[in-house]
């Protein structure tokens, strides 16, 4: 059989490949568009060379010959970004850290580690576990996402809420600057003076450099943990619940809420003993030293009865396993229902969440949509599903258009346009609804100062860039959204 | 080779993925090179490219397709259940048309003969005790000399036998026989009227050998009797018969297949107790992919093992060791790469022994220097036949 | 859809900032000196000053720039709430958070970085600018936040800022001794403060009740026995990176886990890597570029 060549005689090839290795630079039309998305909704990016750098030395020589040949850079991680930050716009040269996974140093005293960016989120809390230490930072993709991108979106998760997302938990990244130096933001053991440049770094989107190293800070594992399952006959009384919980000078390690679709479908799935009759649930966790945890896991069942709530409290940790398994197979539940969802990321001031999520229900019903909750309430993080096939005629304007509607709903009511999943492509031309361009300009002028012939994966974030034909090129994206 | 094609994957399937990426961490090959186009979700973008783009099949399509060790790992990991292993054996046996030599026909058409696999081995086995043969670098186990008759004890239960296994490792069949028989059950044998199950055929998507070996196994293990594999690749294919001949016959055969595990477990009480001091042996068990990931039936390894010894698990998520029936040979550097993660867990475990359902992960193991048996062969040495 | 509305007296603080001259805001004069003395003429602005929003469900609380922060922490005490700020006499919001530094007990409360959640400031060119936003997750745009904690009110001029509020704990208790100050924090489970003068080592234990007493119960049983509080910090802040051996001259107090050091002998900084000072500049270039805004001061040079 006959096979077509499938590296031509691209110059920028041939000045990466004197970086690195032929079989490290990726440059076929299938290896390039197989690189042309991400976990989200849009398909067809276009990439330019994939390059798979093992070193910083490489991921500046990758970043030197691109800049030689005027090409833009697009950084990548594991490419489970819901927002299309990795989506490559006008074939970009795309620097994946995959293959830059170790754990580099641990002091378990300081609780702190030096890790590569490509390593994955879990795979750093199960090397850490034996000294009886975790990453707190856990968003649902935490078996595959990598560390970098948990720098470069501000990654969060369920047990986000009493810990703080990922910048909190980041002391120093190194970072490899479009002008091809390498610089250290922050600091691992001791603190930086001056600005920190280190938290500005963080959540950057790919957008100021590349992540070639991060210092991350540690947490404990408790030594005590309760986890609460509630049960309420109305979404409101839920929302108050949450609320009430917070008012009271309760900080749970997580609170998670799902409504009555979800509960429906999680129980079909795998049979986490949720109540099918309930109209939602509230899965709450404590977690520290016993007596405090004892006292508030009391008092969050209190607060649930008094709003007639019905209180279920893992009696051990099998119990505690099959719960938390309910709430993290929500989206392999939903498969059942429709072939394709569109998830949301937006938050709401946490008093809100109940007058929020009625709107949403409006919202979807306007739109002739289904819709399912699954989402981290203590912070007022929601995180509405769309269900939908998108073999359907018309059917993606809908989805858009009821996507919009929540979000101008969520800031109407004081909220902002992500929690935790970013902003990409996303959500890049909502941001007018968020900031003024006094606003915008600073966060343009800070890209600037990083990167300041915006070469870092260009056409993210701000709604200004100079890319707007190739996002408009993109698929599945209806007219208008972009207008 | 024409450049625009369709690979014949149902359109349904190809489309069902929505590339959330939760399969990445699951795919060995993934895990190894940390490149998209050797992940699953890769490999369905590549494959509709192919189908639906009318990309040409070149070297980087062969490359994606060729280096999946079709473990399947990524479908129990799937959030919207994509049939990634159909749409894989698919997309082979289009491949397999368009090739026009392809020695693998030749070489698994030999597994379709019982004779002329038994003469092979036997050249094989003389080979290496002459050391003509560089079995290390081959992947090959030991190959016994000769070979000791299995006997018919009755008709309660088949023994499916297969090839490969049943000329190299027929001592392991011995000892799952003596097992199932102190379990209460009588034992058929198909002897050479079955052979090979199809399975690698079947990967290597050489479908009409692999439909002509499903019908002839179906014919020589007749009747209702409960047919038990101990091979959990062979186990996977001959529950997959249904699926794939599409026939009432086939779907009937295909209900009575059990691993033998499973058939064990449901029967613990009635098998013998323990030899004394087999809890001063650590083991771990090895699932192979085609029992956890495909048959989904690895837990009844650990409940007939545990009163037997101390079993311990690994702790890697029941990630490929890279065996996947011929792919140690096809792509030896991958296979390597993948078991080096392997036997890092197997470290960590502590255990003493391997335990492995599947013949294929134990020669690749044991290539390695680790010490790995059957289940079944640990159970017939600590079992109690006496009482 | 417009933008967030900015109330009349941020307008009026806008206004009296303009976009002409050096000028600088001033608070409580508690740390004036940090980062190097202000330029001389400069024209000096208070920022608005009073609580301007709170639900104690939310856990944030809205305030001027302008307001003490004693203040601030008797409206949350009333509610069971604190912020996360150093509640210095005198000092107030937008003092502490463009200085930066981390209160004592930021080993168990956190940095104080991570405290701002919005911020409300005046660019150099007199527009009104809104960095973050109010909820307690937001990854809406650049963290321009962290940015102004500690820039000295070099980038622009904070007149209003929103921070995440905690619960007041219902235990706390301060403990000394001559111990291991990692021995200590390897047993303990999450002391909010532990300090260390290279002899002796002072704990402090927050949370509920019985858990304070269970965990004063394992300090005294590493050697430490009950005390009124901290001891004083020396002035001047080093990063723990520079600890030697034998510690650094005159006395010194670190504070474990947080990369702070205080000493009482002023200590040269380490030098910044030159990558990292042309960030600096090219920041200040951005957002500063008449170099109008707090001039005299360099973040580079805070401690």
């Amino acid at each position: 059989m006959r096979l077509r060549r499938t590296t031509g005689t691209d110059p920028l090839v041939e000045d990466l490949c004197r970086v690195l290795p032929a079989e490290r630079v990726r440059a076929a039309p299938l290896e390039r568009s197989i690189m042309g998305r991400d976990s989200s909704i849009f398909e067809g990016g276009q990439a330019g060379p994939v390059c798979f750098p093992i070193s910083t030395e490489e991921v500046q020589g990758c970043v030197d010959a691109a800049r030689r040949h005027g090409r833009a850079v697009v950084p990548r991680g594991a490419g489970t970004g819901l927002a299309g930050g990795a989506v490559p716009l006008d074939e970009p040269v795309v620097v994946v850290t995959t293959k830059m996974n170790r754990l580099v140093s641990l002091d378990a005293d300081q609780r702190v580690a030096w890790v590569q960016p490509g390593m994955i989120n879990l795979d750093l809390s199960r090397a850490v576990a034996a000294h009886g230490l975790h990453f707190a930072p856990d968003p649902s993709s935490q078996q595959v996402c990598s560390l970098g991108g948990n720098v470069g979106t501000n990654a969060g998760g369920p047990h986000c809420l009493a810990h703080g997302v990922t910048s909190a938990h980041v002391l120093a990244v190194e970072v490899v600057l479009m002008s091809g130096e390498s610089v250290v933001l922050g600091d691992a053991d001791g603190f930086a003076p001056g600005l920190d440049l280190r938290g500005a770094y963080v959540g950057s989107e790919g957008m100021m450099g590349i992540t070639t190293a991060v210092a991350v800070r540690l947490t404990p594992n408790p030594p005590a943990v309760q986890t609460i399952l509630l049960a309420f006959d109305t979404v409101d009384a839920a929302a108050q619940t949450v609320s009430a919980v917070i008012a009271d000078g309760i900080v749970p390690a997580a609170i998670e809420m799902m409504d009555r679709n979800i509960i429906w479908a999680v129980e079909n799935f795998v049979g986490a003993g949720f109540p099918t009759d309930a109209a939602a649930v509230v899965i709450v966790e404590v977690d520290g030293l016993p007596g405090g945890v004892e006292a508030e896991a009391d008092r969050v069942g209190e607060l649930a009865i008094e709003r007639g709530g019905r209180v279920r409290r893992a009696a051990d940790d099998q119990e505690r396993a099959l719960l938390w398994k309910g709430r993290k197979s929500a989206f392999g539940a939903i498969a059942q229902i429709k072939p394709n969802y569109y998830l949301h990321d937006t938050v709401v001031p946490r008093t809100r969440l109940a007058e929020v999520m009625n709107r949403v229900y409006e919202i979807v019903d306007e739109h002739d949509l289904q819709v399912m909750n699954v989402f981290h309430a203590g912070d007022g993080n929601l995180h509405p599903l769309l269900l939908y096939d998108r073999r359907e005629p018309g059917i993606m304007a809908r989805v858009h258009a009821a996507g919009s509607a929540i979000i101008e709903a969520s800031l109407a009511a004081g909220g902002v346009l992500s929690g935790e999943h970013g902003i990409g492509i996303e959500k890049r031309d909502f941001m007018q609804l968020m900031f003024s361009e006094a606003d915008l300009d600073a966060q343009s002028r800070l890209r600037r100062a990083f990167d300041p012939d915006e070469m870092a994966n260009p056409g993210k974030v701000l709604p200004t860039g100079a890319s707007c034909a190739d996002v408009n090129a993109l698929e599945k994206v209806p007219e208008g959204v972009w207008g | 080779m024409s450049a625009r094609a369709s690979l014949g994957i149902d359109p349904e399937e190809l489309a069902s993925c929505v590339a959330c990426g939760l399969c990445l961490p699951h795919c060995p090959t993934f895990r190894v090179t940390g490149e998209e186009w050797a992940s699953p979700r890769g490999r369905i973008s590549a494959m509709r490219q192919v189908q639906d783009q009318g990309a040409a099949i070149d070297q980087a399509f062969l490359s994606s397709m060729d280096t999946c060790v079709q473990c399947r790992g990524c479908e129990p990991a799937c959030p919207s259940g994509v049939p990634f292993g159909s749409m894989m054996e698919a997309t082979q046996a289009e491949l397999a048309r368009r090739r026009r030599v392809d020695w693998r026909q030749w070489g698994f058409r030999v597994l379709g003969h019982p004779w002329l696999l038994n003469l092979f081995s036997r050249g094989l086995a003389v080979g290496q005790r002459l050391r003509l043969v560089p079995s290390r670098r081959l992947g090959l186990p030991k190959i016994p000399l000769r070979q000791h008759r299995l006997r018919v004890s009755g008709d309660d239960v088949w023994l499916f036998t297969g090839c490969v296994m049943d000329a190299w490792q027929r001592s392991t069949h011995a000892a799952v026989k003596r097992v199932v028989e102190a379990a209460g059950a009588g034992v058929a044998l198909p002897g050479a009227a079955a052979g090979c199950c199809g399975a690698l055929s079947l990967h290597a998507g050489l479908e009409g050998h692999s439909r002509a070996l499903a019908v002839r196994t179906m014919r020589a293990l007749e009747g209702s009797a409960p047919i038990l594999v101990d091979s959990a690749g062979c186990g996977a294919v001959l529950k997959e018969y249904g699926k794939h001949l599409g026939t009432p016959a086939a779907v009937a055969f295909s209900k009575r297949v059990m691993d033998v595990h499973e058939w064990l477990a449901a029967r613990a009480d009635r098998l013998p107790s323990a030899l004394e001091g087999g809890q001063d042996l650590t083991i771990a068990v090895h699932d192979p992919c085609h029992l956890r990931h495909v048959q989904r039936a690895h837990q009844p390894v650990t409940e007939v093992l545990t009163p037997f010894a101390t079993v311990v698990a690994l702790d890697d998520d029941g990630l490929c060791c890279g065996a996947g029936g011929a792919y140690a040979a096809m792509q030896p550097e991958l296979a390597a790469a993948i078991r080096e993660r392997k036997l890092e867990a197997i470290r960590r475990s502590g255990a003493d022994i391997v335990a492995s359902a599947n013949p294929g992960c134990t020669i690749h193991l044991a290539n390695a220097g680790v010490a790995v048996r059957h289940p079944l062969e640990i159970v017939d040495e600590m079992v109690d036949y006496d009482h | 859809m417009a933008s967030r509305e900015a109330g009349e007296e941020l307008e009026s603080f806008a206004a009296e900032v303009g976009s002409g001259g050096p000028v600088a805001v001033v608070g409580g004069r508690t740390r004036w000196e940090v980062g190097g003395a202000c330029q001389e003429e400069t024209r000096l602005v208070r920022a608005p000053a009073g609580v301007r929003g709170f639900d104690p469900a939310d856990m944030t609380i809205r305030v001027g720039a302008g307001t003490p922060v004693t203040e601030l922490d008797a409206v949350l005490a009333e509610a069971g709430q604190r912020v996360n700020l150093p509640l210095l006499p005198g000092a107030t919001v937008g003092g502490l958070l463009a200085v930066g530094r981390d209160d004592v007990h930021a080993l168990g409360r956190g940095r104080l970085r991570d405290a701002l959640l919005e911020a409300v400031y005046v660019a150099d060119d007199g527009r009104l600018v809104t960095a973050g936003g109010p909820t307690v997750k937001n990854v809406s745009g650049f963290d321009l936040c962290r940015l102004l904690v500690g820039s000295l009110g070099t980038l622009g001029l904070v007149g209003e800022v929103i921070l995440r509020t905690w619960p007041r704990p219902l235990g706390q208790q301060w403990l000394v001794g001559p111990c291991d100050p990692v021995e200590l924090r390897r047993r303990l489970f999450s002391p909010s403060s532990i300090l260390w003068d290279g002899h002796t080592v002072w704990v402090h234990l927050e949370g509920h009740e019985s858990d304070v007493e269970a965990e004063a119960e394992l300090a005294r049983s590493l050697g430490c026995s009950p005390a009124d509080g901290p001891p004083p910090l020396p002035a001047h802040r080093v990063p723990t990176g520079e600890l030697k051996a034998d510690g650094f001259p005159g006395s010194y107090l670190v504070q474990v886990g947080t990369g702070s050091a205080y000493v009482s002998e002023p200590f040269p900084l380490p030098e910044p890597d030159p990558a990292v000072v042309a960030l600096h500049q090219r920041l200040k270039a951005q957002f500063d570029p008449g170099g109008r805004l707090n001039p005299g001061r360099d973040p580079l040079a805070a401690s």
